[in-house]
């Protein structure tokens, strides 16, 4: 995109987080996105997953300080956007934005799972920002699910399809699935990123 | 031209660039799948009312140490709209360079009048407003001596909008050498806060700081 071309401002550069991302301005709330608060009534539709597993450098170590910001659509595969608004498939107990902050490295997500919809098997987005980059985005999907073959993504990244789909790892004793998906930053088995800017 | 993903740049002396910058190159987002790759972030009212002014822990608390400043701007996209009720995250350093974060083990002085941590939410015109202490510049890398210049951290989200940046400060000596900067190349300046009158604030300097939200992202919804 040439913006010296077209009447676009100039964007602010993005830039690295750094090392010292406040902890402080963690959110329970968007940690945890099958209910809306502890002391309410309210609770996210679907089948509830936790997605667990580690963001790793090049040399296989772990990436302290990093922040995932996740994205996904609701049980039914919808969502939840301006255009979707008043959709009567909209969940009222669920936005579909998580963010957490890993000191170590290693991360635990809880969701539900996504539904299939349009074409394209389950799917959560994920940001990943940290010191050393900016910003940087990938997006997972789910073993076994037969819509994997036939998602355009994951026909896009060819014989890195394998990277992006989660391994299930059995049932909590809370009744929660459990998916465990790597992030390799760099380096061998590195996982494919993708360009939001040029795509 | 066919279009083609970038490949990342890594930061010159910054390790941890180099330890986790991807080395492919990015993947073009096929056109069907486009619209799943742009965060939509509901509206998040969870900032404290007295956040605005990191120059002190609590309204009825001195003044840190260092040089109190103001900044402010608007929020936009590149398209030129106003980002109304988005969240601004900012954290910085004390004046003696030191962050009041548990993972900060560079044994710099700790003010106790300082926290660093601060959140706004833009207005209905996009304007923000904080108040900060001018940060000090840090030593990142001792061995070679290069030093990390004087920034301020933001991080804004808002709507399809996602943005995490450095405030950087005009003249001085350490921007040249940073490794993000040298990255940004030219467009570093865009990163820069423009002095400005304080304008009979209670605060020793101020700076101008517009954030334009790059990206089709920033603007799917328009
Ligand atoms: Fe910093």
């Amino acid at each position: 995109m040439s913006d010296a071309a077209s009447n676009l401002l100039a964007p602010t550069n993005e830039d690295t987080c750094g090392p010292y991302f406040p902890i402080y301005f963690a959110d329970p709330a968007l940690e945890d996105l099958t209910r809306v608060d502890p002391g309410l009534v309210g609770q996210a539709a679907g089948t509830p997953i936790i997605l667990r597993g580690r963001v790793l450098d090049r040399h296989g170590e772990l990436a302290n300080g990093a922040i995932l910001e996740f994205w996904q659509a609701n049980a039914k595969g919808l969502y939840r956007t301006p255009e979707t608004e008043g959709h009567p498939d909209i969940d009222p107990w669920f936005h579909g934005y998580g963010r957490l902050r890993s000191a170590s490295g290693a991360y635990e997500f809880k969701t539900i799972l996504p539904g299939a919809t349009d074409g394209r098997a389950p799917h959560i987005t994920i940001t990943i920002f940290s010191d050393g980059i900016s910003r940087i985005v990938t997006q997972m999907f789910f073993s076994d699910h037969a819509g994997n073959d036939a998602d355009p993504v994951l026909q896009s990244v060819g014989d890195d399809a394998p990277k992006l789909i989660a391994r299930h790892d059995g049932r909590t004793a809370s009744g929660a699935e459990v998916y465990v998906f790597d992030i390799i930053m760099a380096g061998a088995g590195e996982t494919p990123f993708f360009d939001d800017l040029e795509s | 031209m066919t279009p083609q993903g970038r490949i990342l740049g890594i930061g010159p002396t910054d390790n941890t660039s180099d330890q986790r910058t991807p080395r492919q190159r990015l993947r073009l987002i096929p056109e069907q799948a486009r619209s799943s790759f742009v965060p939509v972030v509901p509206a998040r009212f969870i900032t404290r009312s007295h956040e605005w002014d990191m120059t002190r822990t609590a309204p009825d608390r001195p003044r840190a140490a260092g040089v109190p400043i103001e900044v402010t701007g608007t929020v936009r996209t590149q398209s030129g709209r106003p980002l109304a009720n988005a969240l601004l995250e900012i954290w910085s350093a004390n004046h003696y360079g030191r962050y009041r974060h548990v993972e900060d083990h560079s044994g710099l002085k700790l003010d106790e009048n300082h926290l660093g941590l601060g959140r706004v939410l833009t207005d209905e015109d996009g304007r923000y407003k904080f108040w900060a202490i001018s940060p000090g510049a840090y030593l990142a890398r001792p061995d070679i001596g290069r030093w990390r210049p004087k920034h301020i951290h933001m991080s804004i989200s808002g709507g399809s909008s996602r943005l995490i940046t450095q405030m950087y400060f005009p003249d001085e000596p350490n921007n040249a050498a940073d490794p993000m900067a040298i990255l940004m190349g030219g467009a570093f300046e865009r990163n820069i806060g423009k002095p400005r009158d304080v304008a009979g604030a209670d605060v020793d300097e101020a700076f101008d700081f517009d954030i334009v939200m790059g990206g089709r992202n920033a603007t799917f919804f328009e």
